[in-house]
């Protein structure tokens, strides 16, 4: 059984579809990564996995059960929605303590939450005075405050400085390893890369892939530097054979063909070949070439 | 239980609480000490002048209880505080309980400022004090008064859910529409609520004929009602921010 589920997901407002039949689901012991740009519906999603939000239509399950018949709430999922939700008024350590007091979970979690996300000093502030990254970290402590199984967390890396990422990064790895489960959305794409095994992308409400970060990058044309000494002559032979030929910076980028090919090539060209690296299309690059593929109607 | 003991440190971890129900205790103890103390003694008459001040706190009360809900939605912390609940009505209980009992706190400090301040001064000038019993009985509606209007208010901000909007239309329905008895035929306008905070307080005026704790029970099924009918829509209703 999946942690986390949603099947055929709808949630309309007025003549608005946030989300549109979307279809996935979220294994524990890894860190999925959630991606989809502005408006594409991740923190509806989020939100109707947390009981938040009545799904128009289809359901949001939780450990195989509706959100909403969680028992232990705070111990089965922690969420960090967004790093604005809290009383400017209150401190930060007494924004914990409600949530603690509510959830009976003993004070001392409250400091230890603290202490976990470097806020000790600042919990008797009032969180008017925060900045964004202490914010976000406040949000942090108040989804860890419940050790829970599940985590939800829209954004966490936004404003956070790069020690705070790379700490967040390592905090989402250890919770994975631990075997939890772990939903992370996020446009940081250079950040998800190192920290995502998995990728829920969508885009408009719909699912355009689930895969593996290494499938999901992979998955695009691999581009081949190349270096070599006649590179114009290798240019009109590769083109022959129907690969597209850029010039990149006194070398060539060859798509198209693969390695082998080029070299073979090469070979009975008589060329001699300086440099043959195949190009790991980036995360950012295949993201964006996955966005453009999806924006033309099939 | 829990989430009563949440409520209680949401209401006393801002200011908010605190300058309110402060400031109205402080101007309860100007009022009641310069009417008492200033006023000619002719004009004070009768013991309802005595008790006074209590327009202000009654809307204090409603405002308080206002914002027991509606700051969760101004700031978003309503999303954080169902997630520990996601039924959702058992905050609202909570929130009930925690709206009463800063009531009747409220309402227990009053008595004890315009008591100790205003009666003294009273009864120090030669006033005559009405017997124990009835005083008992005004300062006991009092606080029942407090503490239902302080649900009255958070029943409204569920409905609302807008504080602004909220706290506008708390005031417009108990105060604006409570002219409204005086065109209506019969005894209706007995259980219009502002009219129910009257029998409450012992202040019957003309041929009314609800006793003070048939003004409670009003006052009570009017606040209870509005509590429930926001419980429904808060259960209902999506949380999208």
């Amino acid at each position: 059984m999946p942690e986390l589920e949603v099947r055929n997901l709808t949630k309309r407002y007025g003549k608005t579809v946030a989300v549109d039949d979307l279809s996935f689901a979220v294994e524990a012991g890894r860190v999925t990564g959630f991606l989809g740009p502005n408006g594409a519906g991740k923190t509806t999603t989020m939100r109707a996995l947390l009981g938040l939000l009545r799904p128009s239509r289809g359901e949001a399950l939780v450990e195989g059960r509706p959100p909403v018949a969680m028992q232990a709430p705070l111990e089965t999922i922690g969420a960090a929605l967004e790093a604005t939700a809290f009383h400017p008024g209150r401190s930060g350590r007494n924004h914990l303590r409600c949530l603690a007091a509510a959830a009976k979970i003993p004070r001392s979690r409250v400091e230890e939450v603290l202490e976990l996300v470097e806020l000790s000093g600042a919990a008797k502030r009032r969180v008017k005075g925060y900045s964004l990254g202490m914010r976000q970290r406040l949000a942090l402590a108040a989804a860890l405050l419940g050790d829970p199984r599940i985590l939800i967390l829209d954004e966490p890396a936004n404003g956070l400085d790069p020690q705070g990422m790379r700490w967040l990064r390592d905090l989402l790895r250890a919770q994975a390893a631990e075997g939890r489960t772990v939903l992370v959305s996020s446009h940081v794409l250079s950040e998800v890369d190192q920290t995502a095994d998995e990728l829920v992308v969508i885009r408009n409400g719909k699912l355009v892939s689930h895969t593996t970060l290494a499938e999901f990058t992979s998955s695009g044309v691999v581009p081949s530097r190349v270096r070599a000494a006649d590179p114009e002559r290798l240019a009109t032979a590769l083109t022959a054979r129907g690969a597209s030929v850029e010039p990149d910076d006194g070398a060539l980028l060859v798509s198209g063909l693969g390695g082998k090919e080029i070299g073979e090539l090469a070979l009975a060209e008589q060329i001699a070949l300086h440099e043959l690296s195949p190009q790991r299309s980036s995360l950012e690059q295949r993201f964006l070439e996955v966005m453009d593929e999806k924006d033309e109607p099939a | 239980m829990n989430l009563l003991a949440s409520e209680w440190i949401k209401l006393f971890s801002t200011r908010t609480t605190w300058v309110m129900v402060g400031l109205g205790l402080l101007c309860e103890g100007l009022f009641a000490g310069l009417l008492t103390g200033l006023a000619s003694f002719g004009d004070i008459g009768n013991i309802d002048e005595v008790i006074t001040g209590l327009g202000l706190l009654m809307t204090l009360m409603l405002v308080l209880g206002v914002l027991i809900i509606t700051t969760e939605f101004r700031h978003g912390t309503a999303s954080s505080t169902f997630l520990v609940a996601p039924r959702r009505w058992p905050v609202l209980i909570a929130k009930l309980g925690a709206g009463l009992l800063i009531g009747i706190l409220a309402g227990l400090l009053f008595v004890l400022v315009n008591g100790g301040l205003a009666l003294s001064i009273y009864s120090g000038r030669g006033g005559i004090l009405p017997p124990t019993s009835e005083l008992v009985e005004i300062y006991a509606g009092v606080v029942v008064s407090f503490a239902l209007l302080a649900a009255f208010g958070l029943g409204i901000g569920a409905i609302v859910r807008n504080q602004v909007g909220a706290i506008i239309a708390a005031i417009a329905v108990f105060f604006v529409i409570s002219g409204l008895p005086e065109l209506l035929p019969g005894t209706i306008g007995e259980y219009f609520p502002a009219q129910a905070v009257g029998s409450l307080h012992g202040r019957v005026e003309g041929d009314g004929t609800l006793t003070q704790v048939g003004g409670g029970l009003v006052l009570a099924a009017w606040s209870l009602g509005l509590v429930a009918i926001g419980t429904v829509l808060t259960v209902r209703r999506d949380l999208s921010e």
